[in-house]
């Protein structure tokens, strides 16, 4: 079974095509990534778009209208790992504000959130910058409206029933329940991200 | 990874093209100005983007011109008042940490560039080549950007614009907006007007591009720039258009910008006509 695409275009170099789920949106970004004419490949968690140099633009619609997408899946066979959180107090300074928005005692906000199996969806904002799906719908907490101007590597956030966490300092609009002292970024390693697409993860309070 | 790279690639392509170098050879991005080295070899430079003034042992030096220095030369470069941005090129570039394919200082991550992080007091550079460029070039008059406080930019429709309320609709593409406080490698805001927004704040992370417009639901909307997050979760109300993506990078607080709306089609041919203006001193487009 194959896919059809139908891009939108969303700027004068850019085409959007939804996918269903995160996990398609990255096996079709893998896919379009092997077609040097693109610039630029990035998956959402619901769409992936290209970007394209526009003197191209006619061959880019014609390919994409043609494409086809076989599937394979990328969820890793590998044993979950396991992410130390503090949650709470300086390291979380959204927790008390969750807490409140989902009617959950400290105890139960933590409890959800290590008691599930979590998995990485994508990677994206920053380098390393894992979106985790895992959480129950209930824990349906909308972004900051104001987003802060620098958040500290290792935080995590919880929105719209997904995990976020930050490798890297940097701007952020997440609310913010706690922080990991794991290393999620090493641009000299071999592997320098840590958190991958389709990684099994748990979470453990300390 | 972000695209990071230069903030203005016009400017940097124009400050490469006068020391013979390729347009993406690595260059010094020089913000507001307050520059100075000391040469301790023979070289060849040039200056282009925000020129706020430049010395070279003490005398005044062009921008938009190929410079030879001299062992013991000093250079310095004075902040600038318009545009944000200088670019210094030198023959055969700068030597860098080469990292995910590119030269760029990535300051988030700490990568590339000079030790991944920004120029200090007492760092030493070098050139690949020993050696000076064997012309002296001038960039043609009517191809130098004016530095200006106040911004126009195409800009096209995007993908969440509609959850923009009619009003805000018209603002954005109507109204004049101020630069907020926080204009970074990452992001402009454009205050003055709260924007009416349509969302809950629950939208799946979409990819999101430098030129990207997104809009919080402060209805504070913000210009992605070149060290762009790849995705976000805030609708994407408009793009700045490829033809003006390289003016973000000469945008200060306080500027003031107005977007004008285009078609994509209309845009494709604006960049087109924009890089044939070009295309006999950078004949392979910036």
């Amino acid at each position: 079974m194959s896919t059809r695409l139908t891009p939108v275009r969303i700027a004068d170099d850019i085409f959007e095509m939804r996918a269903d789920t995160p996990r398609q949106a990255q096996k079709l970004a893998s896919a379009l990534r092997a077609e040097e004419m693109v610039e630029d490949v990035v998956a959402g968690l619901a769409s992936v778009c290209i970007k394209f140099n526009p003197r191209q633009q006619d061959k880019i619609a014609d390919w994409l209208g043609a494409f086809a997408l076989s599937p394979k899946d990328n969820e890793s066979a590998a044993a979950p790992l396991t992410i130390d959180i503090r949650y709470g107090g300086a390291d979380g300074p959204d927790f008390a504000m969750i807490c409140e928005a989902l009617s959950l005692s400290p105890e139960a906000l933590i409890a959800m959130h290590t008691d599930q199996n979590h998995i990485v969806e994508m990677i994206g904002f920053t380098p390393g910058f894992a979106y985790i799906s895992g959480l129950p719908d209930q824990a349906k907490v909308p972004r900051l409206s104001n987003p802060r101007s620098r958040v500290p590597a290792g935080s995590v956030g919880i929105s719209a029933a997904f995990t976020g966490i930050y490798s890297l300092a940097g701007p952020g609009g997440w609310p913010l329940i706690g922080r990991t002292a794991q290393t999620l970024f090493d641009p000299d390693a071999e592997t320098p991200f840590l958190l991958q697409p389709g990684q099994r993860l748990k979470f453990k309070a300390v | 990874m972000p695209y990071s790279g230069p903030a203005d690639p016009l400017s940097m392509a124009l400050a490469n093209r006068l020391v013979g170098n390729a347009i993406s050879s690595t260059c010094l991005e020089i913000t507001y100005g307050g520059f100075e080295a000391e040469i301790e070899a023979a070289c060849s430079i040039a200056l282009a983007g925000a020129d706020g003034g430049a010395r070279v042992s003490g005398r005044d030096a062009s921008f938009h011109r190929t410079l030879h220095l001299q062992p013991g030369d000093t250079l310095s470069l004075t902040p600038p008042v318009n545009g944000a941005r200088s670019y210094l090129a030198i023959h055969s570039g700068f030597q860098a940490a080469e990292q995910f394919r590119s030269t760029s200082t990535y300051l988030p991550a700490g990568i590339g560039g000079h030790e991944g992080r920004a120029l200090r007091m007492g760092d030493v550079l070098r050139s690949i080549e020993a050696g000076l460029f064997a012309s002296t070039l001038e960039t043609p008059e009517t191809l130098r950007p004016v530095m200006t406080h106040q911004f126009a930019l195409r800009a096209c429709e995007s993908a969440e614009t509609k959850l923009l309320n009619p009003e805000g609709q018209r603002i954005l593409f109507s109204e004049t907006f101020t630069i907020g406080r926080q204009a970074t490698r990452m992001g402009l805001a454009l205050t003055g007007h709260e924007l009416g927004l349509d969302s809950d704040g629950m939208m799946k992370s979409a990819p999101v591009f430098p030129g990207t417009i997104q809009c919080p639901p402060s209805g504070v909307p913000i210009v992605l720039s070149c060290d762009a997050q790849t995705t976000g979760g805030y609708p994407r109300i408009a793009g700045v258009a490829r033809c003006d993506r390289h003016l973000l990078g000469q945008i200060r607080p306080g500027d003031q910008v107005r977007l004008l709306r285009r078609t994509p089609d209309a845009a494709v041919e604006d960049y087109q006509r924009k890089q044939s203006y070009f295309a006999d001193w950078l004949d392979r487009g910036f």
